[in-house]
């Protein structure tokens, strides 16, 4: 009925026609709005996988690209901007991410408290759109164009529905994230600059692509340029140092928010240089190699233990979700094929992990009124179908097999192996890190006995288990991530394809242990050379 | 049918049971347990189906192995290896493994839990499955991590209790403190081997196109160190006591912690000679302290805990010694026998309405006779009575650091034979007292006065465990030595091939029907090196020292029941060790100080270090660094405003003053 294209821009074009309904919709009543976000959030989420379904059977890809089509929207003979989309084996998991958490995180929202909830939505849904458009645009101006349109409605929700801390955190998240969005962008046209403003390579990165695969530019340029792509892109996704906005704006957002934000919105720096900067510039990537490496371990041994320290859960929550992009960019320092195949899936996994805790979080809040765990402790038994979950999702995004997570965080590891040995002992650390603070958080909400402030802030209040409109986000967010835990071929295979494809992957390793001036540093290959075969 | 298929089945089995718990059968109670159990059951028959249709190949390779993710030639594999180790090991936890289930169901009954309980049972049963089978490093780190958290969730079962709670997260954490070398370990032979699966690693040793490295040892054996709770990681071990006694008996007894030991003897062609070195001093000095500090304890499953430790310490020390084949026939033993204690505890605590200190007991003999006599069996098995299990395996190591001490005449080996020497005096020292105080004289306490026997579904494995195996299962094993029994018949009840290991370890290879680990045959430090119950017993013969050695061992075991006996006395109300020596009891009951400094380390350490963190990273980077960018913006503001452009043109040119000059540096012009 429709062409794929067709269901891409629809996927696009169905939340932002809800969102503009709902902003004149004040008239609508409740069970209207919830039926049009309804809309709004599910189509998108069927097409995405509708689309994933079957894209590892696709043929006639375009540059790996499946799905493309475009619209002239008259800006490509003056500035080589079009509006093309299509879906790549690293896109095509992020594309799904966004459907999925979309969906969960729109269920969540229409049934919460919020008040003005058609103006809610509607935002959310102006997120959603800009969320689906970012990881299916080629076209590179619209790469940033949309998300630029979901990391608005961020601004506006934390300022309005926000909680106690909001202004200052809002404040601070606007100064971060415009910083880091300006980098990137002047980083994007520097690029496009490089084909001398080509208009027939066009602003896309199909063309780009063929650019640069064809002509070579200077090292130092290169480098550059993936300076303002890594900082710009790093301060969108809270690379360590400049990871602060990231734990309180997420404990200040309003939770569908957050979760949309820390589960989707974030990734765009991750997929940006995933598949734009180390694939077009891979120079400029190995120059700033081990910066990458070492602000990573900031991400994973500092910020671990700052999270640690937390007792408010939802702080605590931001700060794992800031140590985790730790892992994720070790994975691109790799950038070797499975280091990068680890990197796309830890995204993946961590952006319904992460919006499975936040979603937790709330039903946690809103049985006890406060999100200080140390003022918690027996939720289980009152409890323990929501008790259930925390566990299983705090277990997911501490890396347990059985969970998507597992899979990125593993490979991520073995490939980190391969030219930086040295750090993988510190990384893998993590892991211990991370079971301190996860283990915690539920054992101080739902094990042992009840507190006296929790006791005395009940009362007689009686506390229900989780509710409906609370589980069923919940469950769609766990059983996506158990099935890729138990599956992980169902999205690694696609990833697997774009990354063997990329002959940046591929050879990049070799560079890596070149420019390192030794081969793979691996003591124990050195001791076969010594005398006797001794070993160590 | 296919073995493949058998495979596939036995690991479905236990899965399915967990799934179906999990969703539909949270408040399932008597249901659950029936599912869970018919479960075990299904998982002993397919089990035994495999052990006896199986020809003593091994089974592996790309047959016997589905890919589970791929990047690139890095590949995670869902694929089974099926070697005499493992045939050992799948007998000891599906026989074991169903008769717990069964006894559950009678320990649990009033318990209001029993969906999530029988659940966790099953997801355990699949991880451990996973284990046994494993084909790769990849594969067995997953279901290694997957029985941490089966053990997690049942020591968390009375979640209400703060004990239990802050018991379950110091397991899981402990555990991944080991599971942290045991990953970097992983990483490194990956890359070093080229291949994480162990048919191809060992391959690559015996041609010597590879050497087993030391560093990866060493960090694999963190794993070890942390699931079978040796130093420094065997805090969590005696705190896990905490889950019901089932658990206790099945995971922290009789399996999972052995899992440590298998997971070892799996990898032994790429453990070098140092790496056994360091687990053999680190398990025999564990043997001997933990075997001391069960006398500082008055709960009854808190002293077997330290009992369970001691004995780790005998399999690791096996290990060490070069013996793999006994190391894993300790462990069938113990299984049989340390499962029985755990469940006597359970069937006496469940009498005597969860009371679990000795003290209060007393006089049980009479009340509850079938679990007082299979006890009495398990602790002379124990300690090592000639013809109960535990003799063939627990006399054989204690002997057999003696006959390597002999004959490579290092005398570290006498020093290693001395502790488990003493060790196995401290096992009857702590078993007699617990077997005098809990089941003789009269009953301490109004609950034990009212105590009665257990049901069948309890004593039923009780007997079967208890009485015919704690006594009889060296038997089956013993057709090698000296004396037979029934003409060696017993042999031909279990399929020979589950034995064949703990009586030749890779001794096989000679013959040609194993793989063996002709890496080793280089520089084999003794000449037993590699095998198991037998090659022990040449060490122990050719030291010429056999009767000595028999007779200093039995000696031990002797003067333990017979000191306890006049020490302690019959059905004593009060530790007469603490009330005479109280320094030396609190010594004991402090095993070794490791908790207030672990305590001290995470409460003075790890927290303050955690919370500085907090607050420089408060202060510094979101201080200074947000403000210093709006203080920046201020100066922009000030500079405007001395130019006198302080309106909205002048922000705009400030504004493409920027964007040029980081165009430009991006450009490569500056």
């Amino acid at each position: 009925m429709f062409s794929d294209f067709t269901l891409l821009l629809l996927s696009i074009f169905i939340p932002l026609s809800a969102a503009v309904v709902l902003f004149f919709g004040k008239s609508l009543g409740n069970s209207g709005v919830r039926l049009i976000s309804a809309i709004g959030f599910m189509l998108p989420a069927g097409i995405a996988v509708y689309l994933w379904m079957k894209f590892n059977a696709q043929e006639n890809l375009i540059d790996g690209f499946a799905y493309v089509g475009g619209c002239d929207l008259g800006l490509r003979e003056s500035v080589g901007i079009t509006l093309l989309l299509g879906l790549n084996g690293i896109s095509m998991p992020l594309f799904l991410l966004a459907g999925i958490v979309g969906l969960a995180a729109g269920i969540h929202a229409m049934y919460s408290q919020a008040e003005r909830l058609h103006l809610y939505m509607g935002l959310l849904l102006v997120m959603q759109a800009g969320l689906m458009g970012v990881f299916c645009s080629i076209d590179i101006f619209f790469f940033y164009f949309f998300h630029e349109l979901a990391l608005i409605p961020t601004f506006i929700m934390i300022g309005l529905w926000g909680g106690e801390g909001r202004r200052a955190a809002a404040m601070e998240m606007t100064v971060y994230l415009t910083l880091g969005a300006m980098l990137s962008l002047l980083g994007l046209i520097a690029l496009y600059g490089q084909t001398g403003w080509d208009t027939a390579t066009g602003f896309s990165l199909i063309g780009l692509r063929d650019y640069f695969a064809h002509h070579t530019i200077s090292e130092a340029v290169e480098s550059n340029i993936f300076a303002l792509l890594l900082f710009g892109f790093g301060i969108l996704v809270s690379l360590f140092p400049f990871h602060s906005w990231a734990p309180r704006g997420y404990a200040n957002a309003p939770t569908a928010n957050a979760m949309l934000h820390a589960g989707v919105l974030k990734k765009f720096g991750l997929y940006g240089l995933v598949q734009i900067a180390a694939p077009l510039i891979p120079h400029g990537a190995l120059a700033w190699n081990d910066w990458i490496v070492w602000l990573a371990l900031g991400n994973i041994l500092i910020i671990g233990f700052v999270t640690i320290a937390q007792s408010d859960l939802k702080l605590m929550i931001g700060y794992s979700s800031v140590m985790h992009m730790g892992y994720i960019f070790l994975g691109i320092a790799t950038m070797s094929v499975v280091g990068i195949g680890g990197a796309v899936m830890l995204m993946f996994a961590h952006g319904i992990s992460v919006a499975l805790m936040f979603v937790l979080a709330t039903a946690v809040f809103n049985r006890t009124g406060t999100y200080d765990m140390k003022a918690i402790g027996g939720l289980g038994p009152k409890a323990p179908v929501l008790a259930g979950f925390f566990v299983a999702a705090s277990m997911a995004s501490i890396g347990l097999p059985g969970f998507a997570n597992f899979w990125g965080e593993f490979t991520i590891f073995i490939a980190l192996w391969e030219n930086h040995p040295w750090a993988v002992a510190p990384a893998v650390f993590g892991v211990v890190i991370s079971a301190i603070y996860g283990l915690r958080a539920a054992s101080n909400i739902f094990f042992g006995s009840q507190t006296k402030a929790f006791t005395d802030s009940l009362g007689h209040r009686e506390i229900g288990d989780i509710t409906l409109a609370e589980r069923a986000p919940a469950t769609i967010l766990l059983v996506t991530l158990a099935f890729i835990g138990l599956w992980p071929m169902g999205i690694s295979q696609s990833i697997q394809k774009a990354v063997e494809a990329d002959p940046v992957y591929t050879h990049a390793p070799a560079k890596l242990a070149e420019r390192d001036n030794a081969p793979a540093i691996n003591i124990a290959d050195t001791e076969a050379s010594l005398p006797g075969g001794q070993s160590l | 049918m296919d073995t493949l298929a058998l495979f596939n089945i036995l690991l479905f089995i236990p899965l399915v049971s967990a799934g179906i718990i999990a969703l539909f059968l949270r408040r399932g109670g008597i249901v659950a347990a029936g599912v869970s159990v018919l479960a075990a059951l299904g998982i002993a028959v397919v089990s035994f189906m495999i052990l006896f249709g199986w020809n003593g190949e091994p089974l592996g390779g790309d047959h016997y192995s589905y890919t589970w993710l791929e990047f690139g030639t890095y590949q995670i594999n869902l694929g089974y290896y099926f070697t005499y180790e493992s045939a050992t090991m799948l007998a000891v936890v599906a026989f074991v493994g169903f008769f717990i289930h069964v006894f559950s169901v009678g320990y649990m009954d009033d318990d209001q839990n029993k969906g999530r309980f029988f659940g966790g049972l099953s997801i355990f049963m699949f991880s451990m499955l996973g284990i046994v089978l494993a084909s790769n490093l990849f594969m067995i780190f997953i279901f290694w991590e997957l029985v941490g958290f089966s053990s997690y969730m049942l020591i968390a079962h009375y979640w209400d209790k703060d004990f239990a709670a802050a018991a379950s997260k110091k397991a899981f954490i402990v555990n991944r403190i080991g599971d942290f070398g045991f990953l970097v370990g992983i990483a490194w032979a990956y890359h070093y081997f080229g291949t994480a699966d162990f048919a191809e690693i060992n391959a690559l040793i015996a041609s010597g196109e590879k050497h087993a490295v030391t560093g990866i040892g060493l960090l694999l054996m963190c794993g070890f160190l942390g699931k079978s709770a040796q130093f420094p990681l065997q805090v969590w071990l005696t705190d896990a006591m905490a889950g019901p006694t089932p658990v206790s008996a099945l995971i922290h007894a009789a399996t999972m912690v052995a899992a440590g030991v298998y997971f070892m003897v799996r990898i032994f062609f790429l453990l070098t000679p140092d790496v056994l070195e360091v687990i053999m001093w680190i398990c025999a000095a564990m043997a001997m302290l933990a075997g001391f500090w069960a006398l500082g304890q008055s709960d009854i499953k808190k002293s077997l805990a330290y009992s369970t430790l001691s004995h780790l310490g005998y399999m690791g020390t096996a290990l060490g010694l070069g013996f793999p084949g006994l190391a894993i026939m300790h462990m069938a033993m113990h299984a049989c026998f340390k499962a029985t204690l755990f469940l006597c505890s359970g069937s006496v605590i469940h009498a005597c309405h969860h009371e679990q200190d000795m003290f209060k007991m007393g006089g049980l003999w009479k009340k509850m006779p079938i679990t007082g006599t299979a006890f009495l069996f398990a602790t002379l098995s124990i300690a090592a009575v000639p013809m109960f299990a535990g003799y063939y395996s627990k006399d054989t190591i204690i002997g057999a650091a003696f006959g390597v001490g002999a004959e490579t005449g290092n005398s570290a080996y006498y020093g290693v034979w001395a502790l488990v020497l003493i060790a196995a005096l401290t096992t009857s020292l702590y078993m007699g007292r617990m077997f005098y105080v809990v089941f003789l004289g009269k009953p301490n306490s109004e609950k034990a006065e009212h105590a009665h026997e257990s049901n069948l579904w309890m004593t039923v494995p009780l007997i079967v465990l208890g009485i015919f195996l704690s006594l009889g299962a060296g038997w089956f094993a013993s057709s090698t030595l000296d004396f037979k029994w029934a003409n060696g018949e017993m042999t031909a009840m279990l399929p020979t091939d589950a034995t064949t290991f703990m009586m030749d370890g890779y001794d096989v290879a000679e013959d040609g029907s194993h793989a063996g680990d002709t890496a080793h045959h280089v520089d084999k430090p003794h000449h037993g090196y590699g095998g198991g119950f037998t090659a022990a017993h040449h060490a122990i013969d050719a030291s010429g020292q056999k009767t000595m050695l028999e007779g200093s061992s039995f000696a031990m075991m002797l003067l333990g029941f017979i000191f306890t006996f006049f020490y302690y006395g019959l059905g004593p109300s009060k530790d007469k060790l603490q009330t005479q020596l109280p320094g030396l009891y609190n010594a004991l009951a402090k095993h070794g100080w490791f908790d207030d400094i672990y305590d001290w380390y995470v409460a003075e350490v790890q927290e303050r270090f955690a919370n500085i963190l907090a607050t420089l990273d408060q202060l510094l980077i979101s201080g200074l660094l947000v403000r210093g960018t709006a203080g920046v913006a201020g100066l922009f503001g000030m500079v405007s405003r001395s130019l006198h452009v302080g309106n909205i043109h002048g922000y705009v040119y400030w504004f493409l003053a920027g964007v040029l000059f980081f165009g430009a540096f991006a450009l490569g012009m500056l």
